[in-house]
């Protein structure tokens, strides 16, 4: 699964989505609800200053992060290990996978219990450990509702779930899990606790993603509400985490930053229930910490991106607040990206790790509203990523149709005379369509126009000559 | 935990050097940061201001507040804990309870100290506390959380297992926010010491939204939370 | 003080009452209006779609145009925003850099010109309606206008200016997003207009051109009774003391 959701083109995917009303309706109102609890965690809480002044330095902690990658992760492994923690380097999905499958099963382990993680869904880490025989449980609310769904795909980065309604979440708690309470949110989450609770405490392996790691100490930071991720990393005798490569930061101090931007951008907390910073320590005598420690780091297409003009893509917190702001997400809503990472950062990042022949239409999914560039806490500039995936894709793969139309742009615009001829010619071309002063059907491009509107007549006077006109009169 | 081991490093690390077209086993050296919004949050309020934001910020996260003194606290404790329910309380190892003046409050046949000498006991017990108890290292004005160094004594469990947490929050240990926490480790690192295992940040009881973005309190961690402030200086 | 003209493709081939009044009003401001005769498309159409070439020759042929003017004024957000990405644009064209750093320096969008720079706001205009004004996306968010146009509207009399609910959404344009993505740039029209409707308008003010060519476009499709005018057609109406 991995990755990718789904085998239909992307046009298909869409018009499943457009017909979907309830979630396009979930996805208006969580946008809509976010929006204000966000604003108010943001530039609205007057007691953490300028948020301009914290996005500017996400930005400028992210930059030299990953400006420095190399050398950050070397210290992180080093310290890491130098405690008793098991550092994997992991260039593939395929490796990591394979490294997590040779831990289970030195560990004999058969339950393994799991905190929300996109990065294991991208490796399909779950579908990996049961080919060998494990039972793996999705402990995050939104994933496990997911899971007992016949494995349903996310449709958010950081709610999962979110395309489901309570009443479709009791109907699938019934038929899969014999529930018989009603569609309460506060029922549903009771039953949810009572059903994983044991299984936390069987549980031979605990693995989790990262939110950040720290490189000074070998720490792995983990940002949660349910409490969840705390279970999963307390009980079991293993903990394997996978993380990202570009996921850390240098020293506690900026980590501090990144909690901030990443709780408060995220779902308009000041702070998240839990943050969690678990380092492996080499003389472990605690009766409910692990007793290995494994960090899977992975690179899987992520190092695509270093030293060129996508390399800030990478600064990505993995917050959604572009998501959040996104108004074609707003309608199409997660699973038509046919990316588990979807909204403005799934358009730009979906391409980096799995090529333009897979997500090639992504970055045209987008109006270039920069709503997602106003939103984001480190400041990545996504609309301008979306424009140059898109220079890419034309000068890489093309589209003829089109770049015959822009060839006759480039040489319309690059002269005034044709340009001049081409708006006087603009009614002798157009009026034959023109029926009560606008336009309502045509070939090409304007027959996809006006299958949704009208398209104006063009005017009957030359602007040119009007306001020359109006000089020589005045003269 | 058994010595550690590193696999695949310097394939993966030098594609990543070439990839930036820099070269490996420099320093990175710190930039001085330009931007530090974070040092002005709280600067120059009172013990009083960060105590009285701490305790509003908690409230927003749906934990009940105490406040009481020294004198009064084994009191203010022993009305918490019935306030709640009772029953089978675990306690975190703390030789500051001592300090407080709460071993008594502690010795009264329902509550576990924690006890690494009898093992996954603990964990039985816990798992069936109606409370859980410990001190808190730091408090963060800002957003009203309680910080916890775990270690073998002051165990992850106690804030996790039971249906309620309560913290004792001395005053004192009340800072404006994260910031002055992470200095603080980073430092013990900078000084070599190793890190406690488990640095919890935990701030209320435990929570989820993600069923129709409706927020419901307590999931898999505590269902109620309690912050009782004490005045220690 | 000297005003040099872009009038923007859109308004020259489509929309050109709303250009007559652009530069009836800033003549009124005591502007000498000029119409620099080399002007083109600014060329973001091309540069949108990764043309980037073809959007250099745009961008250079504007420079050429424009780059001898004081004050370079156009009414749209958007083509201004566009001027402003020049720099960028040719950031390894040499000279062109430089040439392209000025011309985007004195280039402002029509309100926010009258506003920042005249320093205007009471353009004597009366215009007895209820209207909603439809804040563009790259006029608020990459020219980082939020303000001007709705200072000049206040002073409008007779119009009820309403809220336009989820006013900060795309309204679906987006050049060649509406015709690539046609099905969900229907959504977000519609989306759009369903808000305009609850704010109970009759008018629709933009500053844009491109995404009044989509919200009218789809509200004519519709049928619906909702006029959308050019904010310069607005100021421009029954003008206090005007001959």
């Amino acid at each position: 699964m991995a990755m990718k959701i789904g085998e239909k083109p992307f046009f298909d995917r869409v018009d499943d989505a457009l017909e979907d009303g309830f979630m396009r309706n979930a996805m208006a109102k969580a946008q809509d609800g976010l929006r204000g609890r966000k604003l108010n965690a943001t530039v609205g809480d007057e007691q953490i200053g300028d948020w301009e002044e914290w996005r500017s330095a996400g930005e400028e902690i992210r930059r030299h992060t990953l400006e420095n990658l190399d050398f950050y992760l070397d210290q992180l492994s080093e310290n890491f290990a130098r405690q008793g923690g098991h550092v994997y380097f992991a260039e593939t999905a395929e490796d990591a996978t394979r490294y997590i499958q040779e831990v289970a099963k030195k560990k004999n382990a058969k339950k393994i219990t799991k905190a929300k993680s996109m990065v294991t869904e991208e490796i399909g880490l779950n579908e990996a450990l049961e080919e060998i025989g494990c039972e793996v449980y999705e402990t995050d609310l939104a994933e496990y509702i997911l899971q007992i769904d016949d494995h349903d795909r996310p449709s958010h980065i950081v709610v999962p779930s979110l395309h489901k309604n309570k009443e479709q979440i009791r109907d699938t708690f019934r038929d899969k899990a014999n529930y018989t309470g009603t569609s309460e949110p506060r029922e549903l989450t009771a039953f949810a606790r009572s059903q994983l609770r044991e299984t936390f405490m069987e549980a031979d392996i605990g693995v989790t993603g990262c939110n950040f790691a720290v490189a000074e100490s070998g720490t792995i930071s983990l940002v949660t509400n349910e409490g969840n991720a705390n279970m999963v990393t307390t009980f079991p005798e293993t903990q394997i985490t996978v993380m990202g490569m570009e996921r850390l930061v240098p020293t506690w101090n900026e980590l501090d930053v990144m909690i901030n931007l990443l709780s408060r951008s995220a779902v308009g907390q000041k702070i998240t229930t839990y943050v969690t910073n678990l380092t492996p320590q080499l003389e472990e005598d605690s009766i409910d910490a692990p007793k290995e420690f494994h960090l899977v780091i992975l690179d899987a297409g992520r190092s695509n991106a270093l030293g060129t003009e996508f390399q800030s893509a990478l600064h990505c917190i993995r917050c959604a607040a572009c998501v959040n702001v996104c108004p074609v997400y707003r309608h199409i809503g997660g699973h038509a990206y046919g990316s588990i990472y979807q909204g403005p950062i799934g358009a730009v990042l979906s391409p980096i790790l799995g090529g333009y022949e897979e997500y090639g239409e992504l970055p045209y999914a987008s109006s270039l509203c920069a709503a997602c560039t106003e939103a984001c806490p480190v400041k990545i500039p996504l609309h301008e990523h979306l424009i140059k995936h898109r220079e890419n894709y034309v000068e890489k793969i093309g589209m003829t149709g089109e770049k015959m139309a822009m060839k006759t742009f480039g040489i319309g615009v690059s002269s005034p005379a044709l340009f001049k001829l081409a708006v006087k010619g603009m009614p002798a071309v157009l009026g034959p369509l023109v029926k009560d002063n606008s336009i309502t059907s045509g070939p090409g491009p304007m027959k996809l126009w006006t299958s949704v509107r009208k398209f104006p007549a063009p005017g009957k006077d030359n602007f040119r000559n009007w306001f020359n006109d109006r000089a020589k009169g005045r003269e | 935990m058994t010595a550690g081991t590193i696999h695949n490093k310097d394939q993966f690390l030098n594609k990543i050097t070439s990839q930036l077209g820099s070269e490996r086993n420099r320093q990175a050296g710190l930039p001085e940061w330009q931007h530090r919004p974070q040092l002005d949050v709280f600067s120059g309020a009172s013990v009083n201001e960060l105590a009285a934001a701490f305790k509003k910020n908690s409230l927003e996260k749906s934990t009940f507040v105490v406040n009481t003194d020294r004198t009064n606290l084994a009191e203010a404790l022993q009305e918490v804990i019935k306030k709640y329910g009772g029953g089978q309380v675990v306690a975190s190892k703390d030789s500051r309870f001592g300090e407080f003046g709460l071993d008594a409050v502690l010795d009264n046949g329902e509550t576990h100290i924690w006890d690494i000498n009898r093992g996954l006991e603990n964990i039985e017990i816990a798992k069936k506390a109606n409370i859980g108890l410990f001190i808190s290292d730091a408090a963060l004005a800002e957003s009203g959380t309680i910080v916890q160094f775990n270690d073998k004594d002051i165990a992850r469990s106690i804030s996790l297992l039971p249906t309620v947490y309560v913290a004792i929050v001395p005053k004192s240990t009340i800072v404006p926010r994260m910031t002055q926490v992470v200095q603080a480790v980073h430092q013990s690192v900078e000084e070599g010491n190793n890190l406690a295992t488990c640095i919890n940040f935990i701030s209320g009881p435990s929570n989820s939204a993600d069923i129709e973005m409706n927020i419901v309190i307590g999931v898999h961690g505590p269902v109620e939370a309690v912050h009782v402030i004490v005045e220690d200086l | 003080m000297k005003v040099s003209l872009f009038i923007t493709c859109l308004s020259e081939m489509f929309y050109q009452n709303a250009a007559k009044d652009v530069v009836e009003v800033l003549e009124r401001l005591d502007c000498e209006v000029d119409f620099p005769k080399g002007q083109i498309c600014c060329g973001q159409p091309a540069y949108n779609s990764g043309y980037r070439k073809d959007a250099k020759k745009a961008a250079k042929q504007m420079i050429a145009s424009f780059e001898a003017s004081e004050y370079i004024v156009t009414p749209s957000g958007s083509c201004a925003a566009m001027f402003k990405e020049y720099p960028q644009l040719l950031k390894d064209e040499g000279e062109w850099h430089e040439r392209a750093k000025k011309v985007a320096d004195k280039t402002y969008e029509f309100t926010q010109f009258i506003v920042n720079i005249l320093k205007v706001e009471d353009l004597g205009a009366t215009y007895p309606a209820k209207a909603t004004y439809h804040t563009s996306c790259h006029m608020t968010r990459l020219l980082h206008e939020k303000e001007a146009p709705f200072r000049l509207l206040k002073n409008v009399r007779g119009l009820e200016l309403l809220p336009l609910q989820n006013n900060y959404d795309c309204c679906g344009f987006g050049g060649t997003f509406a015709v690539k993505m046609a099905p969900i740039s229907e959504q977000m029209v519609d989306e759009k207009i369903r808000h305009i409707e609850e704010s109970t308008a009759n008018v629709l003010i933009a500053a844009d051109n491109g995404c009044m060519m989509n919200i009218k476009g789809r509200i004519d499709r519709k049928g619906k009774a909702i006029e959308v005018k050019h904010i310069a057609q607005i100021l421009n109406t029954r003008v206090e003391g005007r001959v």
